[in-house]
């Protein structure tokens, strides 16, 4: 048996015929023509809509529910209360990732006993119309005692402050930390410099515009489930809902999710609505469809962000950075969802050495419960926290120091030869290059131009800003063992299997889930290049578990990475027993057999030779096999990778800020990143664009505003600023290129990394134009508002009373 | 609840129904007619997902009730293309890449027709500010703006041409 | 939020006075009210049909009339729940006497929202609760100046 590749990287040969191509994405016609199918375009017969009654209160004691009028509507099938689902032994929905003394409060799929937070669901109306269901939630008599509630994390943890859930007495859910705090220490006491800072990484609100919806099917003759749902991994879902929730036995559950319109994270997790909707389709034996309205994705998405941090930099006086400390709250919400730990833990406190090279870094984490919606990851997840963290601090290190912000960062980037890195906070980076795509950006930027006339602006009262972010990132999740360790109760690997049929096409099924990445296409890309064979001859299927074996699915930036390495070793073994039915039938030997255009041919022989579909054919016949050889032509690979992947790269936004109004347009924005070889450029710029988008969202409009009580102030797109065409300008991309070392494809994940280094990069482009006001920090989302006051004086650089 | 009867001219054909007073024209398109290219992305009008035409012009099909369109004619996405046929919009998404989860897309198309309509050379600030009404979550609207300006150039060019075999 | 306001009904202070403590007057001026029924003394239960902006939906409400110093000044607080949200406030009334046989009344409040009711109209409350209230008393000025009460 012939060797199979091992799974580090190698260089291809020679030019290659798909992969590192723009080709036009293979899904496209359905979405352009209006054929996408999404979970809300499904109806089928006998079909049921289910409508929830949502807590009007942060934090309440449910009594008397009276359901009578909601029962008394022709058409209202059933009104359901957590009572019922107590009854029925339905559990918790479970968190996925465990720490140490973590505090994990019950989490019913409707609330039982209270409410924690403005959106928890009290009741269920099934009816049979969507409109009918919404008409009875109106008629619902619940009766809510109010109880003391708490939206800010460190308010949640001041004395006296309300209880969230007894569980968590004093509202902490966890105390984490990573890094030698007495090595940082030392290191503080060298210092010429101590930088502080005291920031908000404020909560966000992903809204994918499809909003969620579910559909659940119920066969009594064999009592099978099958449920639509929009989700980013059905896998996990079908493992939740089966193993924790419903106990409904596995193989019995089918979770199927469709065309996805946008994830962003938060189609990741495990939702009471799936829960509900699997439990009354099987109760009324009647499919049972729920789709959210926008403003209940509003209070019953889980969100991100929010965390309050603290952070002090010790440097030496020509600017080296000697070490790093940071004590965040993080605001976890009311309930611990499905990888709600370990983002503000290991997602986060492992990425606070960013690029640089400290002798030591220390970080402190506090989860704390609150009356709000739950938090979990969202697009970047713990990363954009700490690049934000880092990169922030770094330029106000420049700012206060007077030196350049490029060159601060130049000045203690970590070596190409320093790689593999091992960093003070756990990680080892895998490869790095971090100065050519600072230095490219800087000269796509027309630096030294632009800050002439920046200090031209300023005299006459033009007020440009330019904000770097020179960002790394842990993605590809992730080696299994290693995250088992830190607390995940999953695997991260993933699968692939290729199934080759008698022509010669071929059926890639993939536990990776595409909801806008493009991996139709891009996989196709990958395995239509290992035999040289038309794409279009492959097609990718995903998102249904009833069709693939398994898969961890879509989030983390794993899919290229994780998910693309499994389909290449997979078709690795493909290649390997088709070469020796090629070398069977050409009577060679196997190491002389060379696969290209879809020709099997003998090294040397230009003439002769076997096409891929005479291989595939002679494989299912069995007509004339090698000694031995099983018939059929599929394989199967779970690939478990061996690290992380980290991409890396330079953002630099310019900003100018409008001195009568305070409002910042974005006037450039240049980028290099370094994701290793591109497998299709036109998606990965789109994931960069969609990235710097939203990230920029975060720094300059959208803001998740609770009051005191814990209830939400922004539920609406008319409160709740998106980022819209007119915010931004045209992108100026490019790419350096360095492989990872250990995945057989070189590729890093790039799905978040737009998104982890812009919020940092126009957040310090808003800061250097705001020097020009006596500002070292301003914190964000730079409102209009905000900044006119800033521009007048009015915001004091936030949390630096004591040395400002 | 009464219904009351509609003849709504949908994708050039006229479709009589019995319709709640209540029902949006979207959900009219989506459940009645299973049109389902039409999205619901928010309920409060802003995000575009559902955008139509009426009568010639950009609507968002949430925004009114389908006893409004009475006696008009509809064009959803189904209508201004088809895989075989791509109107020259749809042609430009997918060429620039103009898409990725595809949700906010046939809002998007809808929209874009009528920016060009308004003016068949927009400026890149034109067509972002007459986007305004329409939110993307996945691509940064870089390259829907660029699709709409190579749509624009494509559907000046036919013009053009009609204009020439019309005059010869 | 704080709002308050200052109106002029056309009659003397104490017919001022007896006007709103008559649930059927209040009944009458109170934009939306179907149904206001005394349930204790210092105490009516309401069922109101709100729509302004996004604040709509059948509300019951429970107004309780907490401080009475006739004809001067009364507080009340009310409560009103709908399933779209709950609002709260308290709000004092000061009814002065004008020349000319006419009243003054300033009146002050704070209306407090819950749920999805803060989430949609929070920022709209202030003029909202503005705009009920000059419905309110130009009600209440049309039954004081009516020669008989209905």
């Amino acid at each position: 048996m012939t060797q199979l590749p091992d799974s580090n990287y190698k260089a291809p040969d020679g030019p290659q015929k798909y992969i590192g191509k723009a080709v036009k994405r293979v899904e496209d016609p359905r979405f352009i023509t209006g054929q996408g199918h999404y979970t809300d375009d499904i109806n089928v017969h006998g079909q049921l809509h289910a409508a929830m009654l949502r807590s009007p209160y942060a934090h309440a004691k449910i009594g008397q529910i009276d359901a009578s009028a909601a029962l008394a509507l022709k058409g209202v099938h059933a009104v359901l209360t957590g009572q019922d689902l107590a009854d029925a032994k339905v559990g918790s929905i479970p968190t996925g990732w465990l720490l140490p003394d973590l505090k994990i409060p019950p989490h019913p799929a409707i609330a039982h006993g209270e409410v924690h937070y403005v959106g928890d669901i009290v009741a269920v109306v099934i009816a049979e119309s969507r409109a009918l269901a919404e008409d009875a939630v109106a008629l619902i008599e619940v009766d809510l005692e109010p109880l003391d509630a708490v939206s800010l994390g460190s308010q949640a943890l001041a004395q006296g402050a309300a209880e969230v859930h007894p569980e968590a007495p004093g509202n902490v859910a966890f105390n984490w930390e990573i890094g030698d705090a007495a090595a940082a220490d030392e290191l503080f006491k060298q210092a010429d410099h101590v930088v502080s800072l005291k920031i908000r990484n404020h909560r966000l609100v992903p809204n994918a515009i499809e909003p969620r919806a579910s559909l659940a099917q119920y066969q009594r003759s064999s009592e099978e489930f099958t449920l639509h749902t929009t989700s980013q991994n059905p896998h996990i879902h079908r493992l939740m809902l089966a193993a924790f929730v419903l106990g409904i036995p596995e193989h019995k559950l089918r979770v199927i999710s469709p065309d996805v319109g946008g994830g962003f994270g938060s189609k990741i997790f495990q939702y009471p609505e799936e829960v509900i909707v699997l439990f009354a389709a099987k109760k009324l034996n009647r499919p049972v469809k729920w789709a959210a309205r926008r403003s209940e994705s509003f209070v019953s998405d889980m969100q991100g962000r929010d965390h309050e941090s603290e952070a002090q930099l010790a440097l030496s006086k020509d600017g080296k950075m000697l070490a790093l400390k940071v004590d965040t709250i993080a605001n976890m919400g009311a309930y611990l969802t499905t990888f709600a730990p370990a983002v503000p833990t290991y997602l986060y406190g492992t990425l606070l050495n960013g690029v640089y090279k400290f002798g030591a870094v220390h970080a402190k984490v506090t989860g704390v419960f609150t009356n709000t919606v739950p938090v979990d990851a969202y697009r970047g997840a713990g990363r954009p926290e700490a690049t934000y963290l880092v990169e922030r601090i770094v330029s106000k290190a420049a700012s206060e120091l007077g030196m350049d912000a490029a060159e601060i960062r130049r000045k203690n980037f970590i070596q190409p030869e320093d790689f593999p890195y091992q960093t003070p906070v756990a990680l080892v980076y895998d490869s790095g290059n971090y100065e050519p795509a600072l230095d490219k950006a800087l000269g796509m930027l027309g630096y030294q131009d632009l800050l002439k006339e920046q200090a031209e602006g300023r005299k006459n009262g033009r007020y440009i800003g330019i904000g770097f972010s020179t960002y790394v990132e842990a993605c590809g999740l992730a080696p299994s063992a290693l995250v088992g360790q830190l607390g995940a109760q999953a695997g991260q690997w993933e699968s692939a299997v290729v199934r080759v049929m008698p022509t010669g096409k071929i059926e890639v099924l993939t536990g990776s889930h595409s909801h806008g990445q493009g991996h139709e296409t891009t996989f196709a890309q990958i395995a239509a290049e290992e035999f040289g064979i038309p794409m279009e001859d492959v097609v990718i299927v995903h998102g249904d578990t009833g069709k693939m074996p398994f898969g961890w699915g879509t989030y983390g930036s794993r899919s290229a990475a994780v998910g693309g390495s499994a389909l290449k070793m997979a078709l690795g073994r493909i290649k390997d027993k088709a070469t020796k039915i090629a070398a069977h039938l050409l009577e060679a030997a196997p190491e002389d057999i060379e696969v290209a255009d879809g020709q099997f041919k003998v090294k040397g022989v230009p003439e002769g030779g076997k096409s891929f579909f005479d291989v595939a054919l002679m494989a299912h016949l069995a007509h004339n096999l090698p000694e031995g050889m099983e018939p059929g032509l599929e394989a199967q690979y779970m690939y478990d990778p061996k690290n992380f992947v980290y991409p890396f790269g330079t953002h630099i936004a310019v900003v100018e800020l409008d001195a009568d109004t305070g409002h910042v347009k974005m006037i450039k924005y240049v980028c290099v990143d370094d994701c290793g070889p591109l497998i299709n450029p036109l998606v990965v710029e789109g994931q960069v664009h969609g990235g710097i988008a939203q990230g920029f969202g975060q720094a300059i409009l959208e803001e998740t505003v609770y009051d005191e009580e814990g209830n939400m102030l922004t539920g609406s797109f008319m409160e709740y600023s998106m980022p819209r065409a007119e915010d931004l300008p045209m992108f100026e991309i490019d790419h350096t290129v360095t492989p990872s070392p250990h995945n057989p494809l070189g590729v890093k994940g790039i799905g978040e990394s737009g998104t982890i280094a812009s919020t940092a990069a126009v957040a310090n482009a808003v800061n250097d134009a705001l020097r020009a006001f006596g500002h070292h920090h301003v914190d964000m989302p730079f409102t209009p508002e905000k900044v006119w006051r800033a521009m007048k004086g009015g915001v004091q650089d936030l949390g630096q009373a004591a040395d400002d | 609840m009464s219904l009351v009867p509609v003849t709504i001219n949908i994708n050039g054909t006229p479709t009589p129904a019995q319709v709640e007073p209540r029902m949006l024209l979207v959900q009219f398109l989506r459940d009645e007619l299973e049109l389902t290219g039409t999205h619901v992305g928010c309920d409060t009008s802003q995000c575009g997902a559902c955008t139509v035409s009426l009568n010639g012009e950009a609507v968002k099909s949430c925004t009114l009730f389908a006893v409004q369109a009475d006696g008009m004619d509809v064009q959803t996405i189904e209508g201004i293309g088809s895989m075989d046929d791509l109107h020259p919009i749809q042609a430009a998404f997918w060429e620039q890449h103009g898409l990725q989860c595809g949700f906010c897309t046939p809002g998007m198309i809808m929209a874009s027709a009528e920016i060009i309509r308004r003016n068949p050379d927009p400026s890149e600030e034109e067509i972002r500010e007459q986007l305004g009404g329409n939110f993307c979550r996945c691509t940064g609207y870089h390259n829907i703006v660029k699709a709409i300006s190579s749509a624009a150039a494509v559907m000046r060019e036919k013009g053009a041409e009609a204009g020439q075999a019309a005059d010869d | 939020m704080q709002v308050q306001g200052s109106h002029t009904i056309s009659a003397p202070r104490e017919k001022v006075w007896a006007l709103l403590q008559d649930p059927q007057v209040l009944a009458r001026c109170v934009p939306g009210v179907t149904e206001m029924i005394a349930t204790a003394e210092n105490q009516y239960n309401a069922v109101l049909n709100v729509a302004v902006g996004p604040v709509k939906g059948k509300f019951q409400a429970k107004v309780t009339i907490t401080d009475r110093q006739p004809p001067q000044q009364m507080t009340l607080s009310i409560d009103a729940k709908s399933p779209s949200g709950i609002v709260t406030a308290t709000g004092t009334l000061k009814l002065s006497e004008l020349e000319g046989g006419t009243t003054q009344i300033d009146w002050e409040g704070e209306p407090k929202l819950r749920g999805m009711l803060a989430t949609l109209a929070g920022r709209l409350i202030g003029g909202i609760t503005q705009q009920q209230a000059d419905v309110f008393f130009a009600n209440l000025d049309k039954e004081a100046s009516s020669p008989q009460p209905a």
